[in-house]
């Protein structure tokens, strides 16, 4: 069967490729209300609330990014050998045994230690513009959040901030269309994150500890289990995945709350809803768009044949505003509201969920009651609508105070 | 040791069947499955499943 046959003619088209693709667009919603599905120039995309639920875990798709160093015309080098290797490229027994001996460097209790460095980091970065009134929220906010909570989670001082945003950027160019012309830099980039991991853990397996390295340190004494690269690996992907996730989501949430004024000073009149906050903003304006799996063998779902090899991107978005399971879907973070997938799901679900949403809720509740009625001060500068979005820069004026 | 799960949060992730396989697994339907008596020499598995579980739906009684 070829991926042509795949579809009936009549599912709608998503031109997901083109530039201008907005994964907010009424033509994705038109799509919904029409079919499950829509055909796209990668395969499909499922955008229903219940089959987007459903996909996340099913048996017969896996992880669909794990050949993305090899489509771009990357073969060899430490860059795709760590993105081969690394968790979310591995499935079944692999990627169970990998989940299971990272597990409790990320379980909910390290984290409860964490909450009280959050809020000292949040402060410490709304004090330098607290009192000007103004400031670009990326630069001055997000970017150094995101990257100084992950050195919270390293045991790193706040001062290596900006040095560990570089060198995440440079490896992040492997996510971009340039990826193969800026390959000397991200392997540059990979080589001093994995040299940085091997310092991370002399010095645990020097001075034990029960922080989150210690811990990864303490699953790798039975190396069968977690090897001396797999625990480097997990640590790369720690600071990989966590930094531009939490910068980009916690960019989206502020630029919910310029839209929704009342939502932001009801948030400021009672904290306690700072975690509601979190879900909601995710629901609606989540950075990670899709997920992408890809069909480990034919089979059929919903009466379509899905040929193996198929990519099907899951639209997490779409899906969280599907009126079959959202029948007032505006921003509102009273509400009482069904899951989203902003986290993905399934045996993927992300791993640092606890520790994004623990940081983000601390975050939220220390900008509303330190920042009166933010609004835009300039033009907003943002990645792509889709795929893994956000802004870039973010100039806001607020009341000084 | 009593173990349960809340069915209406539980999303079916898997996370449990993960970190604890000889106390949680699927079906063939699909469904979750779990013994809701479990040897004491399993609880540092449910312990851990309980903390991996990202809608928090296990109770270890
Ligand atoms: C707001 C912030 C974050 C968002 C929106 C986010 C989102 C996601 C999503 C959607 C996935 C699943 C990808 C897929 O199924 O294809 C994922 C996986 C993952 N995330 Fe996050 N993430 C965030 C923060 C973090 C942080 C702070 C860390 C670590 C410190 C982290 C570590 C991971 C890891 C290790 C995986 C792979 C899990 C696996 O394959 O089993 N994430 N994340």
């Amino acid at each position: 069967m070829t991926q042509a046959d795949l579809t009936t003619p009549d599912a709608p088209y998503l031109d997901v490729a083109d530039p201008t693709f907005s994964i907010r667009s009424a033509e994705v919603m038109a799509a919904r209300d029409a079919s499950w599905y829509a055909r796209t120039p990668y395969g499909l995309a499922a955008l229903r609330y219940d089959d987007v639920q459903k996909l996340l875990r099913h048996p017969k798709l896996r992880q669909g990014s794990y050949r993305w160093p090899a489509h771009s015309g990357v073969t060899g080098g430490i860059f795709a050998q760590w993105w081969e290797s690394m968790l979310l490229s591995q499935e079944g027994d692999t990627h169970a045994r990998l989940r299971r001996m990272a597990n409790p460097a990320f379980s909910p209790k390290l984290i409860t230690d964490l909450r009280p460095k959050f809020q000292a980091l949040a402060n410490r970065l709304i004090d330098q513009f607290a009192a000007k009134g103004e400031c670009d929220f990326i630069a001055d906010f997000t970017e150094p959040y995101a990257t100084g909570v992950i050195c919270d989670l390293l045991g790193l001082p706040f001062e290596k901030w900006r040095e560990l945003a570089d060198i995440a950027g440079e490896m992040g160019l492997a996510l971009g269309v340039t990826f193969k012309q800026d390959l000397p830099i991200v392997e540059a980039a990979t080589a001093r994150l994995l040299a940085y991991a091997e310092e991370l853990v002399a010095a645990r397996r020097a001075e034990p500890s029960d922080d989150f390295i210690g811990t990864l340190v303490k699953a790798n004494a039975d190396k069968s289990q977690l090897s001396d690269q797999e625990l480097l690996d997990m640590i790369v992907l720690a600071i990989f995945g966590g930094i531009d996730t939490t910068r980009n989501q916690i960019g989206l949430a502020m630029a919910m709350f310029i839209e929704h004024p009342e939502q932001w000073a009801l948030l400021a009149d009672q904290p306690d809803l700072a975690k509601a906050a979190v879900e909601e903003v995710m629901r609606v304006r989540p950075t990670v768009t899709w997920v992408t799996r890809e069909a480990t063998e034919d089979f059929t779902y919903n009466d379509l044949p899905i040929a193996a090899g198929t990519t099907v991107h899951l639209f997490s978005q779409a899906a969280c505003s599907d009126p079959a399971v959202f029948a007032n879907p505006d921003f509102d973070i009273t509400a009482d509201r069904k899951p989203h997938f902003g986290f993905g799901g399934g045996a993927h679900h992300c791993l640092g969920h606890f520790i994004a949403r623990g940081d983000m809720t601390e975050a939220l509740k220390l900008l509303a009651q330190r920042l009166r009625n933010p609004r835009f001060n300039g033009t907003v500068e943002w990645l792509p609508d889709s795929g893994n979005t956000g802004a870039i820069s973010m100039p806001i004026a607020f009341d000084p105070s | 040791m009593k173990v349960d799960v809340d069915m209406s949060i539980c999303l079916l992730h898997g996370q449990c069947v993960i970190a604890a396989p000889a106390v949680f697994s699927f079906d063939d339907a699909g469904g979750l499955v779990w013994l809701s008596d479990v040897d004491e020499g399993l609880r540092g598995d449910v312990e851990a499943a309980a903390d991996a579980c990202p809608e928090q739906a296990i109770v270890i009684g």
